[in-house]
């Protein structure tokens, strides 16, 4: 027998108590990486490749504001914007959808496919896209979701505009991190509305270094005009969505927390009942020559071992579920992206060894306190 | 020529305090118990006799007074020190047996070798071998829940041996037990004090347990009477099953 024989064999003595122990521990673990991956989410939402290159630019008052066409030619006259496009909120509903469940927006398909380059689609595809002005390119989700093809009508009746429009599948992308967005003419929009504005623009620098530049450049370009502009780079304002979740942060933090709390409770009152009943035993081992700092390691052990194991199938079983779930239509499209990082995966692994060793504390303080006649008297 | 003591006790005192009140459970006792020799503490209950032995053994202190086993001053060593001395030095039977549940007869006997820097080679050989002089090579991999109160309570006289000390303390360790395997349980301690030179010291209530003794002595109120145990009840030599 070796001692680590002796430790695994105290710890498994009450099966169903261990199983339990163990599934508690597991459960919270998965319930607290899910938390931790929302939170993520919603706080450092994932980019795509190009994103690191692309500015938008957005009516310094509010994203609601608009902004005049005109700006068009000002940016374009900017040097270090490899190219740039209007891009604004259509807001339409799909047939008798009662929301809308995919975002359309309103580009210049010319220009469209120089900003978002990791889109994906057929070049002919693209080129009857361009030259259809009631075309439009869909994502591969949304085509596969409504069981749609390259040809068929998509009617969009707008939320925000008083207007329908009846479009044309002309392509679809793919290879984005969201590929559910429907993309169309411009021109529709200028011509039903023939108000002369546009949402945002959204623009791609030709370099890394270059893309401050380019951001001081507009936003300087609209300064003291009757549209001033925020021009940020794509992750600042996505970031600025997230802001309008308020103080979402701080709730799920607070869940976080009451789950580590619940779960180190829990933990610390199994473990303590585990101890509790084998302090006779504790007493005749005291009684052979094991010392404290021997009695604390097995009570450790046991303790670090349960909450691993917890961990593993907690944590681990989260990494394996999320990765094998399509969260996309598990949501219904809340979050395209739901992935349980090395860094969330450790945090998870810490609180559990965290646990374990707090849980050990109590019980061997009472053990390292207890003399072995004391230990002797207790009741089986 | 006399056998040395190994154990002397001098002037051993212990009060317990229970709320306001002094309790006094040993009072000055002086003691010595030669090698080899097997000592029967008799008394009423409350007399001391436990405390004494748990002092003696190491796991209890003294009030004030001396313990010298084998001429260690064992009131003088630290926790972890008289851990050590503990494990090398004295075996322990128990009344109850104590044997942990979800060890084999085997594995609870090589437990305090666990402490030791044996290989598994030399830790099996000796746990062999004391439960073989108890007479359960046989059980040795059974749980304690399949054996009876008396090959429990032999486990456990295994237990004690395994390390070879030269002190074993037995509290009521026929308490539990039937008539017949107290019979067994005695006759192994005697065994050990007459044939392998142990020192064995023995708390009991029974006359009869105390006659396979070779010298008993008495507590009553913390203190020491001489009462010597009535030849008559002496058992004769056992030999180890």
């Amino acid at each position: 027998m070796t001692l680590a024989g002796f430790i695994a064999k105290n710890a498994l003595r009450n099966k169903r108590r261990a199983a339990l122990t163990v599934l508690s521990v597991a459960v919270s673990l998965f319930l607290f990486v899910m938390l931790l991956v929302t939170l993520h989410e919603f706080t450092v939402p994932p980019e795509d490749i190009g994103a690191s290159l692309r500015i938008v630019v957005r009516n310094k008052v509010s994203l609601a504001a608009v902004l005049p066409v005109r700006q068009l030619t000002t940016i374009d006259k900017i040097p270090g914007i490899a190219a740039v496009t209007p891009f604004t909120w259509f807001g339409g509903r799909y047939k008798d959808e009662e929301y809308t469940m995919f975002a359309q927006f309103a580009v210049d398909p010319a220009r469209f496919t120089n900003v978002f380059v990791e889109a994906h689609a057929a070049p002919e595809q693209i080129e009857a896209w361009k030259k259809n002005r009631l075309g439009c390119l869909v994502g591969k989700d949304t085509m596969e979701k409504y069981k749609l093809k390259v040809g068929d009508k998509l009617k969009l009746s707008s939320t925000i505009n008083p207007m329908d429009v009846d479009l044309e599948i002309a392509a679809v992308y793919s290879g984005t991190l969201d590929d559910r967005n429907v993309f169309f003419h411009h021109k529709l929009l200028d011509e039903a509305l023939n108000t002369g504005i546009v949402g945002t623009w959204w623009l791609r620098a030709e370099s890394a270094e270059v893309a401050s530049a380019v951001i001081d450049a507009i936003n300087k370009a609209f300064a003291n005009t009757s549209a001033e502009v925020r021009a940020e780079t794509e992750r600042a304002f996505q970031m600025g969505f997230v802001s309008m979740w308020g103080n979402i942060k701080i709730l799920i933090g607070a869940i976080c927390t009451v789950v580590v709390f619940t779960l180190l409770l829990v933990t610390v009152s199994t473990m303590s009942m585990a101890i509790r009943e084998r302090f006779r035993e504790l007493a005749v081992l005291k009684a052979l020559g094991y010392r404290r700092r021997e009695l604390f390691a097995f009570i450790l052990a046991e303790s670090f071992g349960l909450a691993m194991l917890g961990a593993v199938l907690g944590a681990g079983g989260a990494w394996l579920f999320f990765r094998t779930i399509d969260i996309q239509k598990l949501t219904n499209g809340i979050f395209v992206y739901f992935e349980v990082t090395p860094r969330i995966l450790g945090t998870a692994f810490t609180v559990a060894a965290g646990l374990g060793i707090i849980a050990a504390l109590p019980p061997s303080l009472a053990v390292a306190r207890t003399t072995v006649v004391d230990g002797l008297r207790t009741l089986d | 020529m006399a056998a040395p003591n190994v154990v002397e006790t001098r002037q051993l005192t212990k009060i317990y305090r229970q709320g306001e009140i002094n309790v006094t459970a040993l009072n000055r006792i002086d003691l010595n118990i030669a090698q080899g020799e097997f000592l029967a503490l008799m008394g009423p209950s409350g007399s001391g006799k436990s405390t004494l032995l748990h002092i003696i053994a190491g796991v209890d202190r003294p009030t004030s007074g001396e313990v010298r086993v084998q001429g260690v001053d064992v009131t003088k060593l630290n926790e972890s020190a008289l851990a050590d001395w503990r494990n090398q030095n004295v075996g322990f039977v128990f009344q109850t047996f104590n044997l942990i549940p979800v060890l084999t007869a085997y594995e609870n006997v090589e437990l305090p070798l666990l402490l030791t820097k044996l290989s598994s080679r030399e830790r099996r050989k000796l746990a062999n071998t004391a439960l073989e002089l108890v007479g359960l090579a046989d059980r040795a991999r059974h749980l304690p829940r399949q054996l009876s109160g008396g090959q429990e309570q032999r486990v456990a006289i295994a237990r004690a041996l395994v390390t070879d000390p030269s002190l074993l303390v037995a509290d009521e360790p026929t308490g539990n037990l039937d008539a017949n395997s107290a019979q067994e349980v005695l006759g192994i301690l005697q065994s050990l004090s007459r044939q392998a030179g142990k020192t064995v010291i023995m708390v009991t209530h029974d006359p009869k347990a105390a006659a396979y003794s070779s010298r008993s002595v008495h507590l009553e109120k913390g203190g020491l009477t001489n009462g010597e145990l009535d030849s008559t009840l002496r058992a004769p030599h056992s030999k180890v099953p």
